[in-house]
């Protein structure tokens, strides 16, 4: 639990200082950061019910980029804004960095399972990208 | 609206190009370059708008009504420097020009007084920060792991400012960045053994991954700009290449001296 809680903090402080980073407006900071927060709550959420990173990955960023939408369209700004931070904490940079290092240290199997999650991940949060572009081009597209 | 004078035509062909550059390389899709674009011209009163817009380039064609057609293009060099102050600025003029189209002059202001309004060093760092120890105990770190890739992140961000005013290409860049920075952690946790070598360069290396170039790459394919999202997608894979590289070619010289 207290892990959790930890995980939650960070999310929203990396998210933060990637909204910083990036220049994001001071009014925005708030929301933005929440959405980086709340995006890996569902990851969490979801991989503790379904144990599937891949599926983890594609529902939280389906959510984070919907999120970043419906936040767009409130405070009259691109999504780009929102999608950035939201999406951030989903971004496998740890399992990047194992891949390549035991790769170095010539574990290949172990460099290769890391490998393996690091695209799993990628390819989930393009997946999720994609279906909430798609979904929102179809609704433009009846209007 | 009046009809714009011969001269006024050629400094708004000026303007949306300016308005296309900085939307680009404050980190704008490239749909939305290519629409706010078209969608201005047609605001100036154009009957035809040909916009084409990949990462290093903007081609823009427009005709007046009963004139020859008017074409320009603009070389773009750097695509870093994401500010997205800039981009909802931007994209606000854009917003009120199409509803009641300003003066071609007044365009022009606006536009230079975005394009003087930077980031501030400041806020850049503390989201480097911030950013590089969240990330550092989100990965599983202690508190004193997130400190210490802080304080690294200070470091990687006043390199990464320096170095930008060189002529070094991003891949240059990032490999250079991440090998004195893998060599300076390693160091550091050689001297300090209670801190964790691994965790501190996650947090660090959250900062250099181009992960929104990534994003945008997607993003722009999935736009139906499939050019731009190979170029930004290959761009971005060499960047991490290079990242890794750095990192690794560190962690080796590290290990051997253990």
């Amino acid at each position: 639990m207290k892990e959790i809680l930890i995980q939650l903090v960070t999310a929203f402080l990396g998210a933060l200082g990637f909204a910083l980073l990036f220049g994001l407006h001071r009014r925005h900071l708030v929301f933005a950061s929440l959405g980086g927060m709340i995006t890996w709550g569902i990851y969490l959420f979801v991989h503790s019910f379904l144990k599937s990173s891949f599926l983890a990955n594609l529902i939280a960023s389906v959510f984070a980029v919907s999120l970043a939408e419906a936040l767009a369209h409130w405070r009259k700004c691109p999504a780009t804004l929102f999608v950035v931070p939201s999406i951030i904490p989903l971004v496998p940079g740890s399992s990047l960095y194992y891949a390549m290092s035991y790769a170095v240290q010539n574990e290949l199997d172990t460099a290769r399972a890391y490998g393996h999650q690091t695209l799993i991940a990628a390819l989930a949060i393009a997946a999720g990208i994609s279906f909430v572009t798609a979904c929102r081009e179809l609704h433009a597209a009846r209007r | 609206m009046e009809e714009l004078t011969r001269t006024e035509k050629t400094e708004l062909m000026n303007c949306l190009l300016d308005m296309g550059q900085l939307l680009l390389e404050c980190g704008a899709e490239i749909s939305r370059v290519e629409d706010t674009l078209s969608r201005m011209a047609r605001a100036y009163g154009c009957v035809h708008t040909e916009v084409f817009v990949i990462t290093s380039i903007i081609s823009l064609s427009v005709e007046f009504p009963g004139e020859d057609v008017l074409t320009e293009t603009r070389r773009i060099y750097s695509s870093s420097g994401t500010d997205f102050t800039r981009l909802e600025n931007l994209n606000r003029i854009s917003r009120s020009c199409c509803k009641k189209p300003f003066p071609v002059e007044e365009l022009r202001k606006r536009l230079q007084q975005v394009a003087s309004e930077e980031k501030s060093f400041k806020t850049v760092l503390l989201g480097s920060i911030l950013a590089a120890g969240g990330f550092a105990v989100f990965f599983g770190g202690t508190l004193w792991d997130g400190l210490a890739a802080s304080v690294f992140a200070i470091g990687v961000y006043l390199l990464q400012r320096k170095l930008g005013e060189t002529q070094i290409t991003p891949a240059g860049m990032n490999l250079l960045i991440s090998l004195l920075a893998g060599l300076s952690v390693g160091f550091v946790c050689i001297a300090v053994p209670a801190l964790h070598m691994d965790k501190i360069l996650i947090g660090d290396i959250m900062l250099l991954i181009p992960g929104l170039a990534i994003t945008n790459a997607v993003r722009n394919m999935l736009g139906g700009n499939t050019i731009s999202g190979l170029v930004r997608l290959t761009e971005s894979l060499i960047w991490a290449a290079a990242l890794a590289g750095g990192f690794m070619t560190a962690i080796l010289i590290v290990d051997l001296l253990l």
